[in-house]
């Protein structure tokens, strides 16, 4: 989760990077055993929904309409998003 | 339902079942031939519920509940393959593969392997999370077995069965979260720890982490099926 949102405030998200992020975020969600891990998610989640056009900018047009992400910062170490078992 | 006394009438998946009282719906499950995939639990060991992938929806709840823990109640509807659960499955064994260095064509256990097994039922092709690849190390220095961290998935099978079964307890984890890790004694050696050499953790690994030096390349098949039956023996003593 947190890899996927450096990659986002980074630059170097995709779309993929968005919907895997909601998966993710909804299968630790409902599956967690303990609280924190049901409710850790919550504040990724609510974001997407309330503030999707945001990800979408940093996503598309490489822009923090808040000014809070270093866009020009380098990327996460670039790892490829389909490996084989 | 008092002249029913202990047993217990429930629905899984559509098919109508009866289940004796304190019986999970893991157990009702497996005798009735419906498929839970499970990999922390082993059938002779206690339950953890720790691998969330018997996870079964209940009609009525909309919680989630580890079919090997949770017990049956009376007018159960159970569902233990719904698109939501497959759903889940996958990431959750994605997760599993994401988190330590679990390649295949070089493991011991290619093709014995329960966590490969499960990812083949499930229809995993690939991972689309990020690998972390961790740095992690192999131990060797016990004279007939080897415990590589990079192959283990936490599922504890060899913690419970080593203070269960054995009475040893040399295995248990150290640390918390993803710096989790299985250790023998205090952290020591393998080879110079209180273990008995019994080779019980090795059989009842669902994967290539903890497997016998005598055997070389994928020839690794393991057989944990004993544990019930020595279980068995011993309580008729």
């Amino acid at each position: 989760m947190f890899t996927l949102l450096s990659r986002i405030c980074s630059g170097s998200g995709t779309m993929e990077d968005l919907d895997l992020l909601v998966s993710l975020c909804e299968t630790i969600k409902e599956t967690s055993l303990c609280g924190l891990g049901q409710t850790a998610p919550n504040p990724v989640l609510s974001t997407l929904k309330y503030f999707r056009n945001e990800y979408i900018e940093h996503i598309a047009h490489k822009r923090c309409p808040a000014g809070v992400c270093n866009m020009d910062a380098p990327a996460p170490v670039a790892v490829p998003t389909e490996v084989l078992a | 339902m008092s002249e029913s006394g202990g047993v217990k009438t429930l629905t899984i998946d559509g098919q109508e079942v009866s289940a004796r009282s304190g019986q999970t719906i893991l157990e009702v499950a497996r005798e009735n031939e419906i498929n839970i995939p499970t990999l922390c639990h082993l059938d002779g060991l206690s339950e953890v519920g720790a691998c969330r992938l018997c996870l079964v929806e209940i009609k009525g709840s909309n919680k989630l509940l580890p079919a090997c823990v949770a017990t049956v109640f009376e007018g159960m509807d159970v569902s233990t393959d719904t698109e939501r659960l497959r759903k889940h499955r996958r990431v959750i064994l994605e997760l599993l593969f994401a988190e330590r260095n679990h390649i295949c064509s070089v493991c011991v256990s290619n093709n014995h392997c329960e966590l490969q097994t499960l990812a083949q039922q499930q229809g995993l092709t690939h991972v689309r999370l990020p690998y972390r690849n961790p740095e992690l190390t192999v131990d060797a220095s016990n004279e007939r077995f080897t415990i590589d961290h990079s192959r283990c998935i936490l599922c504890t099978r060899c913690v419970r069965a080593c203070a269960e079964i054995e009475g040893v307890h040399v295995w248990d984890v150290m640390g918390r979260g993803i710096n989790s890790i299985i250790i023998s004694d205090l952290h020591e050696d393998w080879g110079t720890s209180s273990c008995t050499r019994c080779g019980k953790c090795v059989q009842v690994c669902p994967t290539g982490a903890l497997f016998d030096k005598s055997k070389i390349g994928s020839d690794h098949p393991k057989y944990p099926d004993f544990l019930p039956y020595l279980n068995l023996m011993r309580e008729a003593q």
